[in-house]
C-alpha cells in the first residue's frame, strides 16, 4: 500500500526534475543563440568562451560582451522574474487570470514611468526607479482596497483590474497632452523591450533574483496549503496572512524590477505559469520551471522581434501577439468550467 | 489519548454581528458529536471557532485547559483537524499529492518528507478506500470519491480530534451513509473524537453519540439523541411540525415532517 504513495511521489518528482532540466537547456541554448545572430555572425563556441571569460579575443569580446550580452542577460532575467512572479500570483489567488500584469501592478509601474518621462523628462535610471515605485504603490493600494477580514482572490482581481483601467486612462491622458518627442519615448517604453535596459537596473534585477527566488522556494511550503483555501490552510496550522503577504511581496518586487528593466512586457507573467504547469505535470510548485518558461518566451520573442522580421520590433509586440490569443482561449475555457473571472 | 475541548462564554461573529452568543459547550472525548440546527443558526461558526479559525469576540475555547488563542496554530493543528465546508482543490492535483498536504503541521522547514508521512498518507488512503485512486487527478473523480479524498487529507493530518463541516453536502443518500459509516469506523477503531455539522436530522440521530441542537447562536438541547430529540424540540429548532417515531433500523429518533398537503389523504388511505 505504502508503495503507491512512494511511487506516485517519485513519478511526480522525477518528471518535474527531468522537465525542469530540459527547460534549462532550452533557455541556455536560446541565450547563446541570441548572442550568435545579428549583423555579424559569431559561432556558438566563440560566444560561450567569450561570455564566460574562458578566452580573450578583443574583436569577438566587443560584440559579445559589450553589445549582445547585456540584452541577452536582460531577456533571461526579465523572463525569469516575470514567470516566477506570475506563477506565485496565480497559485496564491487560485485563478489563472490573476497575473500581476493584469491586476494593475504593471499599469501602476507604467503610470509612474510615463509620468517620469513626460512630466519630468527623466533619464533611464529615474524611469526605472519610478516604474518600481509605481509597481509597489499600486500593489499596496490594491491590497488595502481588497482587504476585508483577509484577502479573497476575486476581490483582489476585480479591484486590481478596476485600478488598472483607471491608471491606463490617466496614462492615455498624459500621453495625449505630451510633446511629440516625449510621447514617442513614452510609447516605446510602454510596449516594453529588453534592449532598453541600463546596466545598473540590470544588475539590480539580478540581485533581486538571487535573493527572491530562494525566498520563493522557501515559501512554496506554505503556498502548497494556501492553495487549498484559507480555512483548510488555517486548520493545517499555516500562518495564512503572514505567508500570503510574503508571497505577494516577493511576486510584486520581482515584477517591479523586471518592469523597471524592460518596461511592461505583457502576457509573459500570464502565460509562463500555466505552460510550465502543463509540461511539468501535477507535481505542484514548479517555480523554477515557470521562471525558465518565462525566460524562453522572452528570449524567443526577442529573437523573433529583432532577427526574423524584416523590421525590428519591440519585444512586447511579439509577446502580445502570442499572449492575446491565449488570453481569449483562457477566458473562453475557464468560464465554461465556472471558474476564473 | 484523552483530550478536552470546550468553550466558555464563547461569543463569535463576523463584521459587526454576533452569530454565537455566550455559549458554553463541552465536546465529549472519544465520541461522535453531531451539531444540528436551521440554516444560519451558527453551527458552522461554532465549528470554526472551536478549530481556532475564528477569533472569539468574547469568552474562550479551551483545548486541554489552554485557550487556543494562546497556542501556536501549528500545535493546535497537530491535535485538532478541521475539514471546512468548501475546500479548494488546485488545478490538476493528484489524490496522493492532495492527501500528502495534510501532513503540513508535522513537517518543518528542515524536516520535509519522512517515512512517517508516507505511512500516514498510505493509512489515510486505505481507511477511506481511495488507495487505488492515488495517482488520479482530483478533477476526474465523482463527488463521493472527492469527498472521501478530502476526509483522507484530514486523516493524514493524524489528529485525535476531527471536526467536519457538513461533509455530506452534495452527496447522494448512499454516499452520505457510506461517509458516516466511515467516520464511525474511525471513531470505533482509533478512538478519534469526531464533531460533525449535519443537515439531515435522521442521520444525525442515528450516528451521533451526543447531539447538539442549536438555535440563533445558542444551544437549545444536547445529549443522547434518544433522550433529547422529540417533536417539541424539532419544532422549536426548525419551526417544523412533525412526528418522531423510532427508526426501524437503529431505534433512534426518526423525524417525519407533517407538511400541509399529504397528511389527511394518507390517513384516509390507511383507514380504508
Amino acid at each position: 500500500m505504502i508503495d503507491v504513495v512512494v511511487s506516485d511521489r517519485r513519478t511526480r518528482r522525477t518528471r518535474a526534475g527531468a522537465v525542469t532540466g530540459a527547460l534549462a537547456l532550452v533557455a541556455f541554448a536560446l541565450f547563446i543563440l541570441t548572442m550568435m545572430v545579428g549583423s555579424y555572425y559569431v559561432p556558438a563556441w566563440d560566444v560561450i568562451t567569450s561570455a564566460f571569460h574562458l578566452r580573450d579575443d578583443p574583436s569577438v569580446d566587443f560584440i559579445v560582451r559589450d553589445l549582445r550580452l547585456p540584452t541577452a542577460t536582460a531577456a533571461l532575467a526579465v523572463g525569469f522574474a516575470l514567470g516566477v512572479s506570475g506563477l506565485l500570483f496565480q497559485k496564491l489567488l487560485g485563478n489563472p487570470l490573476a497575473s500581476p500584469d493584469f491586476v494593475g501592478i504593471s499599469s501602476g509601474a507604467s503610470l509612474f514611468a510615463v509620468s517620469a518621462i513626460i512630466l519630468f523628462g527623466a533619464g533611464s535610471t529615474m524611469i526605472s526607479a519610478s516604474a518600481l515605485a509605481g509597481a509597489l504603490i499600486s500593489a499596496i493600494l490594491i491590497y488595502l482596497l481588497a482587504w476585508r477580514d483577509g484577502i479573497s482572490g476575486y476581490r483582489f482581481i476585480l479591484i486590481g483590474i478596476g485600478l488598472s483601467e483607471f491608471m491606463l486612462s490617466i496614462i492615455g491622458y498624459i500621453v495625449a497632452h505630451a510633446e511629440l518627442y516625449e510621447a514617442r519615448q513614452a510609447m516605446t517604453w510602454l510596449v516594453g523591450t529588453v534592449g532598453q535596459a541600463g546596466s545598473t537596473e540590470l544588475r539590480t534585477l539580478l540581485v533581486a533574483l538571487v535573493v527572491l527566488v530562494p525566498a520563493a522556494l522557501v515559501l512554496q511550503r506554505p503556498l502548497r496549503v494556501l492553495e487549498l483555501g484559507d480555512d483548510t490552510a488555517k486548520a493545517l496550522g499555516a500562518r495564512v496572512e503572514v505567508s500570503r503577504l510574503a508571497l505577494i511581496a516577493v511576486s510584486i518586487v520581482l515584477i517591479g524590477f523586471a518592469t523597471a528593466v524592460a518596461g511592461p512586457i505583457m502576457f509573459v507573467a500570464l502565460i509562463a505559469g500555466p505552460i510550465a504547469h502543463r509540461i511539468v505535470g501535477h507535481s505542484g510548485g514548479g517555480i523554477i520551471a515557470a521562471g525558465l518558461v518565462g525566460s524562453i518566451i522572452v528570449l524567443g520573442a526577442d529573437l523573433v522581434a529583432h532577427h526574423l522580421l524584416p523590421v525590428a520590433l519591440p519585444t512586447g509586440v511579439i509577446t502580445g501577439i502570442i499572449g492575446a490569443p491565449y488570453l481569449i482561449w483562457l477566458l473562453a475555457t475557464v468560464n465554461r468550467e465556472g471558474r476564473g473571472g | 489519548m484523552i483530550h478536552d475541548l470546550r468553550a466558555k462564554n464563547l461569543i463569535l461573529g463576523y463584521a459587526g454581528t454576533d452569530i454565537v452568543r455566550d455559549l458554553d459547550v463541552v465536546i465529549p472525548d472519544g465520541r461522535i458529536t453531531v451539531i444540528v440546527g436551521a440554516n444560519a443558526c451558527g453551527k458552522s461558526t461554532l465549528l470554526r471557532g472551536l478549530a481556532r479559525l475564528l477569533k472569539p469576540r468574547g469568552g474562550e475555547v479551551l483545548l486541554d485547559g489552554t485557550s487556543v488563542q494562546d497556542l501556536r496554530s501549528i500545535d493546535v493543528a497537530k491535535v485538532l483537524g478541521l475539514l471546512p465546508q468548501s475546500p479548494v482543490a488546485p488545478d490538476g492535483i493528484t489524490v496522493a499529492d492532495l492527501v500528502g498536504r495534510g501532513r503540513y503541521p508535522h513537517q518543518g522547514w528542515f524536516r520535509q518528507w519522512s517515512t512517517e508521512d508516507e505511512r500516514a498518507v498510505a493509512e489515510a488512503l486505505e481507511a477511506t478506500g481511495t488507495a487505488d485512486l492515488a495517482d488520479r487527478n482530483i478533477a476526474e473523480l465523482s463527488g463521493g470519491q472527492r469527498q472521501r479524498v478530502w476526509v483522507a487529507m484530514a486523516l493524514a493530518q493524524d489528529t485525535d480530534l476531527l471536526l467536519l463541516d457538513e461533509p455530506t453536502t452534495f452527496l447522494d443518500i448512499n454516499h452520505q451513509v457510506e461517509l458516516l459509516d466511515l467516520l464511525t469506523d474511525l471513531n470505533r477503531e482509533s478512538g478519534k473524537t469526531i464533531v460533525i455539522v449535519l443537515h439531515d436530522l435522521n442521520l444525525a440521530c442515528r450516528y451521533a453519540d451526543h447531539i447538539i441542537a442549536m438555535k440563533q447562536g445558542a444551544i437549545l438541547a444536547e445529549g443522547s439523541p434518544i433522550d433529547v430529540i422529540d417533536a417539541a424540540v424539532v419544532t422549536e429548532v426548525f419551526g417544523l411540525e412533525c412526528e418522531v417515531v423510532p427508526d426501524p433500523v437503529s431505534g433512534t429518533p426518526m423525524i417525519v415532517p407533517r407538511g400541509r398537503h399529504h397528511a389527511a389523504r394518507q390517513r384516509v388511505t390507511a383507514a380504508s
